[in-house]
């Protein structure tokens, strides 16, 4: 008898399991309009060519630079 | 934020471009020790010298021969910039650019235009093999290090002058620490300042090292200068040599594919 109550209680977990996790899942749906990872915090003109894009690793400053990234 | 520190400053030329040193808590001699280091490992490297090690290899019709730790290095980083970018930054394009005329270095003149043949560039790792302090490279083939030797040698500089420094070789460079004011050391990038920490960058252009219609950014796919419809790209990423490659790599495929390659690349990019 106690055999069985346990097969049953198994049993009944698993299933349990099973359909709290369908019913999440169902719940959570992805969403296709959600945003882009890492968000691009300033763009200008979307990246294209002319724009600068920078990414959240990289911050913007108002000062004067002390050297810059030319062509060589 | 802390109030912004005297940063010491040093300015050369050498590599055939412009070089600038930063420094916080470093000292002048500290640097004018950088300025000597980058001198003399570019003559180690330069393909233009008959003393350089480079030459010897170029030249060395498929023999084995010895090298330094430090040129084993570059032809590693060659090796992975050329993996990084799917066969597109190519060192092996040595023969292409002297068929264009770029036998010696601009500031003994400008290059004359020849109508020499041009080929795509061999896939580099079949040509070149490096083993602990050797290598080897296929009878026939040249390599040229350029933009690969500046962005390395900021990055290693960098490691070597101090813990907040800046090293800028022809606009390949590497920032390391807080900078001056801790908030990142302001390089000018595009129209737009940014404040790099621990980061690299560099621009690609096919608007300098020009000579009539002719310039020196060989598409290996071709043997040819570029036509990819873009003429200029700048890139930060995480270190100086990444960002020669990155930039580079973005310039040639085009203005079709570079978003997407700095996208997955860069950490911030201007494409022209």
């Amino acid at each position: 008898m106690r055999s069985f109550l346990l097969k049953l209680g198994a049993t009944l977990l698993t299933l349990g399991t099973t359909v709290a996790s369908a019913v999440y899942v169902t719940a959570h749906l992805k969403n296709p309009s959600a945003p882009l990872q890492p968000a691009v915090l300033a763009s200008q003109q979307g990246g294209q060519v002319g724009g600068v894009t920078i990414t959240p690793g990289v911050r913007q400053g108002d000062v004067q630079p002390v050297t810059s990234t030319y062509a060589s | 934020m802390r109030p912004n520190t005297a940063v010491q400053a040093h300015h050369f030329e050498a590599l055939g471009t412009n070089c600038s040193l930063f420094g916080v808590d470093v000292s002048s001699a500290d640097l004018l020790r950088g300025e000597f280091w980058v001198r003399e490992l570019g003559a180690r490297v330069t393909r233009f010298s008959e003393r350089s090690e480079l030459w010897v290899l170029n030249r060395s019709k498929g023999d084995w021969v010895d090298i330094s730790l430090e040129m084993e290095s570059l032809l590693r980083e060659a090796v992975r910039a050329y993996r990084l970018s799917a066969g597109l930054v190519n060192v092996a394009v040595l023969p292409s650019m002297i068929a264009i005329g770029y036998t010696r270095s601009l500031g003994e003149g400008v290059p004359i235009a020849t109508a020499g043949e041009s080929r795509p560039a061999p896939v580099l790792t079949d040509v070149l093999t490096v083993q602990k302090r050797r290598a080897r490279l296929e009878p026939g083939c040249g390599i040229d290090l350029g933009g690969i030797a500046k962005g390395w040698m900021a990055d290693r500089l960098a490691e070597q002058l101090g813990r907040n420094v800046l090293a800028n070789l022809g606009g390949d460079l590497r920032a390391a620490g807080p900078g001056p004011a801790g908030d990142g050391w302001p390089v000018g990038f595009a129209a737009t300042t940014v404040m790099l920490c621990n980061q690299g960058a560099a621009t690609s252009s096919v608007r300098r090292r020009r000579w009539g219609e002719v310039h020196h950014l060989i598409d290996p796919r071709t043997g040819q200068p570029s036509r990819s419809g873009l003429e200029e790209v700048s890139v930060v990423t995480a270190t100086g040599c990444d960002a020669e490659v990155v930039a580079k790599t973005a310039l040639l495929l085009g203005p079709g594919l570079a978003t997407a390659y700095c996208a997955a690349h860069a950490q911030a990019w201007w494409l022209q």
